[in-house]
């Protein structure tokens, strides 16, 4: 086999693979479809416009120099692939009581605003496709999502319950600065010296805000939606009566 | 034997002595740099292991947190020692499988020195806080043009060498080389291109990223370890390769399948369907070209044990080898859809099987090539058996334990994650005894190189043993079991190219 042939195999056997799942996916990808809201589900003919607020890009950034997504995950499988979506405080909300479900899968929506998105690689921590979710609903207990976030970054093990977790403190992401005038909102309950007072650096702003913005609980288009499919799979099942 | 035979022999000895010359300051830069970087790595690696099980370790300090020298770790683990070890041992079997002197010795040395550079300062943006979040791509955007043109100034050469190489046979061991060093640029090319000035949907993003990694260890790290043990294997025995038609099947089938493997990282994930399953089957099918290769290797090796068990080149060869063959069982069972991809997608054996490929399979097939260049090219032989049979065991003791432990540590761990009504913590509980048996025995291969690390130094800087007899693992009496070529003074006596 002459070089030219030896070249010119490996460049094809190489280059279907490259052309197939690399380059036309990529770039099929940078455009995708809008979805409907579905005019049954919702009475409504809109565009699903997915939602977020918050300093997603920084924030991202943030949690990318600091290797989060070495140990937390952000992706939210289908059924099939795993059992992610019954877990429901990694899923969504489940309040039969009230009627919450708020579990889906992650959709191709999910990571607007980001570069790069931080799927993850291993789960040592928990999933936090909603961890802004658990927070506000579950942790947070008479403060405010946000404190509780500051709090659980300078110490994760702060909680008797938690004493077991191996999240590493982010005291790098907060400052001792004096306290003038009001002590700052941000403020940690930790005793500073003479007046002075823990408050988070610019990152760590970046940080929690990227955090809070991480909900999956806006209303999706039915084809998006666990609770619909579910529904339809059992109904399925056992015909009304 | 004819006077013909002989001069023609002498020359052949003066051409090999005058290649290794010719490369000498490259090939003992790379190799010495990579074992520096190698022992940083494991120190990285046992700091950030150690946060796994006892998070206030070192806590606190920004530079230090487990995401960063975590990062940091695998960074130098790959483009630290695994790079620098592959051009080293590439642009030696290279030319001496072309026959031609290596011409641009300079070139290659001040090429090197600015991929050490780049990886330098790559790794100081990691621990700074300017990591890009991609794993194995960490490093600051700023890093990969400097590794890529320094990587074409060191490989280009090579390539030049085997174009102009006298008419011959062409060897199974360049096909691999030239095959890795035509593969590598184009996806290290394609990856960053498309996550650093292209930017496209996010989730497809991580899925280029997936498929990066898995090609650098499928189309880059796999094909020079071959072709190092498809080098030393009938070079070391003296015996011709077992099957070449076999090694033709192993060889297309590593160049048409490994492509096609990496995305099954995003099972579940919003991409197309068929992208992960094509991943996870390419994945599954690496065993053909791994165990034709593992059976071809070892049929060669296995007509003489005894050279095996002697000479250091080809025991840890014979264990690199081995460690394929573990790497491509675990590539099965990793990776089958519907059973176990789901319980091993997000845990520990991701980690585990990285550190298979690249320290069990590859680090080692390097460390056999290490073991026989160095002699040549220093003309000094190793100082000591005793420091290379440190560097084997312990090697061995810490590889076996942290690539099984992470694997089979990253399966239990899926286990508890898929027990959806069990609380969280009972899924992550599980990974904590693995996580310290990893700590453990990164402890172990630390030491194992500083060994190799000391050992390589003394050699470079020319302290090596001055005797004929090569440094063998059991007797260094008798005829030399290395072959004609164990006695390293070419001028003497002679074997066959």
């Amino acid at each position: 086999m002459s070089f030219r042939t030896f070249f010119l195999s490996l460049s094809a056997s190489f280059g279907v693979a490259w052309l197939a799942i690399v380059i036309v996916p990529y770039f099929e990808m940078r455009s995708i479809e809008p979805v409907a809201m579905g005019e049954e589900a919702t009475g409504t003919n809109a565009i699903y416009i997915p939602k977020r607020a918050g300093r997603v890009a920084d924030g991202s950034q943030v949690y990318a120099a600091n290797g989060c997504y070495l140990c937390h995950t952000q992706l939210i499988r289908p059924d099939y692939a795993g059992n992610d979506v019954f877990r429901s405080d990694f899923a969504g909300l489940v309040n039969k009581e009230e009627g919450i479900d708020t579990r889906r899968e992650s959709n191709v929506f999910d990571f607007a605003g980001e570069k790069f998105a931080h799927i993850g690689i291993n789960r040592m921590g928990p999933d936090l496709s909603n961890l802004a979710v658990r927070v506000e609903a579950t942790y947070a207990k008479g403060i405010s999502a946000e404190q509780w976030l500051y709090r659980h970054l300078y110490n994760p093990r702060l909680e008797p319950a938690r004493s077991h977790s191996n999240c590493p403190s982010f005291r790098f992401l907060f400052v001792e600065k004096k306290v003038t005038g009001n002590p700052s909102d941000e403020a940690l309950p930790f005793k500073g010296d003479k007046g002075e007072e823990i408050v988070p650096n610019s990152e760590g702003r970046a940080l929690v805000s990227y955090l809070l913005s991480l909900k999956k609980d806006n209303p999706v288009p039915p084809v998006f939606d666990f609770k619909s499919t579910e529904e339809s799979s059992t109904s399925a099942a056992t015909p009304a009566p | 034997m004819s006077t013909e035979t002989a001069n023609t022999n002498l020359q052949d000895a003066q051409l090999r002595a005058g290649i290794d010359r010719s490369l000498r300051h490259p090939v003992m830069f790379f190799l010495t740099s990579g074992a520096a970087w190698l022992a940083i790595s494991m120190i990285l690696g046992i700091i950030s292991s150690a946060k796994m099980h006892a998070p206030g370790f070192m806590d606190g300090c920004s530079w230090l947190t487990y995401g960063r020298t975590q990062a940091a770790h695998l960074n130098t683990l790959i483009y630290g020692w695994g790079f620098q070890a592959a051009f080293g041992v590439i642009i030696w079997i290279m030319s001496r499988l072309s026959r031609q002197e290596c011409k641009a010795a300079g070139i290659i040395l001040t090429a090197g020195h600015v991929w050490n550079l780049g990886v330098s300062l790559g790794v100081l943006g990691i621990l700074a806080g300017y990591g890009t979040g991609m794993p194995w791509m960490e490093f600051p955007s700023f890093a990969w043009p400097v590794l890529l043109i320094s990587y074409l100034a060191i490989m280009i050469w090579s390539m030049v060498q085997f174009k102009v190489r006298p008419e011959g046979h062409v060897y199974i061991s360049q096909w691999y080389l030239l095959a890795a060093m035509i593969w590598f640029p184009w996806v290290y090319l394609t990856a960053n291109l498309l996550l650093h000035v292209f930017p496209g949907h996010p989730i497809m993003a991580n899925g280029i990223n997936a498929w990066f990694k898995s090609s650098l260890v499928f189309l880059f790290f796999t094909p020079v370890a071959l072709s190092a043990a498809f080098y030393l294997t009938p070079k070391v025995t003296g015996r011709p390769i077992y099957s070449y038609s076999l090694a033709r099947l192993g060889f297309w089938s590593l160049a048409i399948i490994m492509p096609w493997a990496g995305m099954q990282k995003l099972a579940g994930a919003p991409v197309p369907f068929f992208i992960p399953y094509l991943g996870a089957a390419a994945t599954i099918l690496f065993f053909i070209p791994a165990f034709t290769a593992v059976f071809n290797i070892l049929r060669t090796a296995s007509a003489d044990m005894e050279i095996v068990n002697h000479s250091p080149s080809l025991r840890f060869t014979m264990v690199g080898v081995f460690g394929l063959l573990v790497m491509a069982v675990a590539a099965v069972f990793l990776n089958l859809p519907g059973s176990t991809l789901k319980l091993t997608q997000f845990s520990l054996s991701g980690y585990g099987f990285e550190i298979l490929a690249i320290y069990a399979f590859f680090s080692f097939v390097m460390f056999g090539a290490i073991y026989f260049i160095v002699p040549r090219i220093t003309r000094r032989e190793w100082i000591s058996r005793r420091l290379i049979k440190m560097h084997f065991y312990l090697s061995i003791y810490g590889i076996i334990t942290v690539a099984i432990v992470a694997i089979f540590g990253g399966w239990m761990q899926g286990l508890g994650q898929e027990q959806f009504d069990q609380p969280w913590e009972s899924a992550a509980l599980r990974a904590y005894p693995y996580v310290w048996a990893t700590t453990i025995s990164w402890c172990f291969i630390l030491m194992s190189n500083l060994f190799f690390f000391l050992h390589l130094t003394f050699m470079w800087l020319g302290l090596g043993r001055r005797s004929n007899h090569p440094t063998l693992l059991i007797s260094a009496h008798g005829h030399s079991p290395h072959g004609d070529e164990g006695d390293i003074d070419n001028a003497g006596s002679i074997s066959a190219h």
